[in-house]
């Protein structure tokens, strides 16, 4: 019988390596997404997924494809800059596909709706116009009075 | 033992007064390299260096025009499924005061708006104003750099994302930012964050807090275009950005940040 070779064992251990070298190769093959972009390092199908995402808001413009008239008249008003998604909520409730689905009524029309942007504040922008007790009229205000008795939503000059 | 020493010194000393004037030299010429190729390094990459892509997105806020309304944060809820407590964005208010005390609230991340201070805060304010914030899509982005399994990057035209299905919710990224712009969405368990609108932005649209911003305090557009209005803002060279010592280089721009925001 031959006498087994002085590096029998180092011969195992090299096998070993090798074996779980290729099982290493073989499963990271499967484990990485073939989209994987070894450049930036990350998984080249997770922006495109991101892309598909469905919006909600439109924007004014969406608003034009219904609503021309609307929108043109409130071109000249003083609320001309606003986003109608704002206050009427988004395209996404509203419509889907072409069909309607809901009714765009601005759904709070309590004073808040004014306040939240006209409330007086010191930390508001110089200029910007603020609701102010010194205004004659809003001296008399009664409880649960509503701005829009007296103004106009698209076009609230004083 | 002397005598070799006295013997073998003479052509030593010299050899070694060679060797460390050399060093000297050579470490100051090094040292000068260094800290000019990193100063120089550091300008290029902080904003202007060029994408290879067809835009090169950038965001400006302008906080003289917030008032502070918070529909950009309700649009970005609704828009985005943010869960309720979390924001991807978010309004401040800052009040200074006459003895240098600086007051910051943000209820509700200002998403129903602001309520006056008190009287009291009132009578002390020096300035007061409000100052959204976000993820700031830096160009070198600490969250990115701590991920452990490549779940968030930035992509080619600077949009910094999360993949969800590969995002383990170790919240790393979450610690990382020091803008405090990420969370952990506890309805899906992952790390969230502003995408710019990603989705909006690649069918045309912009992102909806800009979209909803009704005095322009948020704008959104392409350093590409020369005639774009973030282009012609940032031409004029009057904006900061938040943070400037991390090195991070936003592409969110600020015009009109008081030195008390951090």
């Amino acid at each position: 019988m031959n006498k087994p070779s002085a590096f029998t064992h180092l011969y195992r251990l090299g096998a070993l390596f090798l074996v779980v070298i290729v099982a290493f190769l073989i499963i990271r093959q499967f484990a990485t997404p073939s989209s994987w972009n070894y450049e930036v390092w990350y998984r080249g199908d997770a922006l495109t997924e991101e892309a598909k995402k469905p919006m909600l808001h439109g924007g004014n413009d969406s608003c034009r494809s219904c609503h021309e008239d609307v929108v043109k008249e409130v071109k000249k008003r003083k609320h001309k800059k606003l986003s109608c998604e704002g206050c009427h909520g988004p395209l996404g409730t509203h419509v889907r596909g072409e069909e309607k689905i809901a009714a765009a009524e601005v759904s709070n029309q309590s004073r808040w709706q004014c306040l939240n942007c006209h409330e007086e504040l010191i930390s508001k922008p110089q200029g910007f116009p603020q609701f102010t007790d010194e205004v004659e009229k809003h001296k008399t205000i009664k409880e649960g009075e509503v701005c829009l008795k007296c103004h106009e939503a698209h076009d609230p000059t004083p | 033992m002397k005598k070799i020493n006295s013997d073998s010194s003479i052509p030593d000393s010299k050899s070694r007064r060679v060797f460390l004037k050399q060093i000297v030299s050579g470490g100051a010429t090094a040292l000068m390299i260094y800290t000019s190729g990193v100063r120089g390094g550091h300008e290029t990459s902080r904003i202007w260096k060029q994408r290879s892509t067809e835009h090169h997105w950038a965001y400006i806020i302008d906080v003289d025009k917030c008032i502070g309304w918070g529909g950009c944060v309700r649009a970005c809820q609704r828009e985005n499924n943010v869960p309720e407590g979390a924001f991807r964005t978010w309004v401040e208010r800052y009040v200074v005061t006459e003895d240098g005390g600086v007051y910051i609230d943000s209820p509700e991340g200002g998403a129903k708006g602001f309520e006056p201070v008190g009287e009291e805060l009132k009578a002390m304010a020096k300035r007061a104003f409000f100052v959204p914030k976000m993820c700031n899509h830096c160009e070198n982005p600490p969250c990115v750099q701590v991920c452990p399994v490549g779940a968030t990057y930035k992509s080619p035209e600077g949009f910094v994302l999360v993949d969800h299905d590969y995002c383990i919710g170790c919240a790393y990224c979450v610690q990382a930012c020091p803008y405090g712009a990420r969370f952990i969405n506890h309805e899906i368990k992952k790390s969230d964050k502003c995408s710019w609108c990603h989705h909006r932005v690649k069918q045309g649209q912009r992102p909806a807090c800009v979209e909803a911003c009704p005095t322009g305090a948020r704008k959104f557009g392409d350093l590409k275009d020369p005639e774009s209005e973030v282009s012609q803002i940032l031409q004029e060279g009057i904006w900061t950005v938040l943070q400037p010592a991390m090195h991070t280089g936003p592409s969110c721009f600020y015009i009109g940040l008081p030195k008390e925001v951090i």
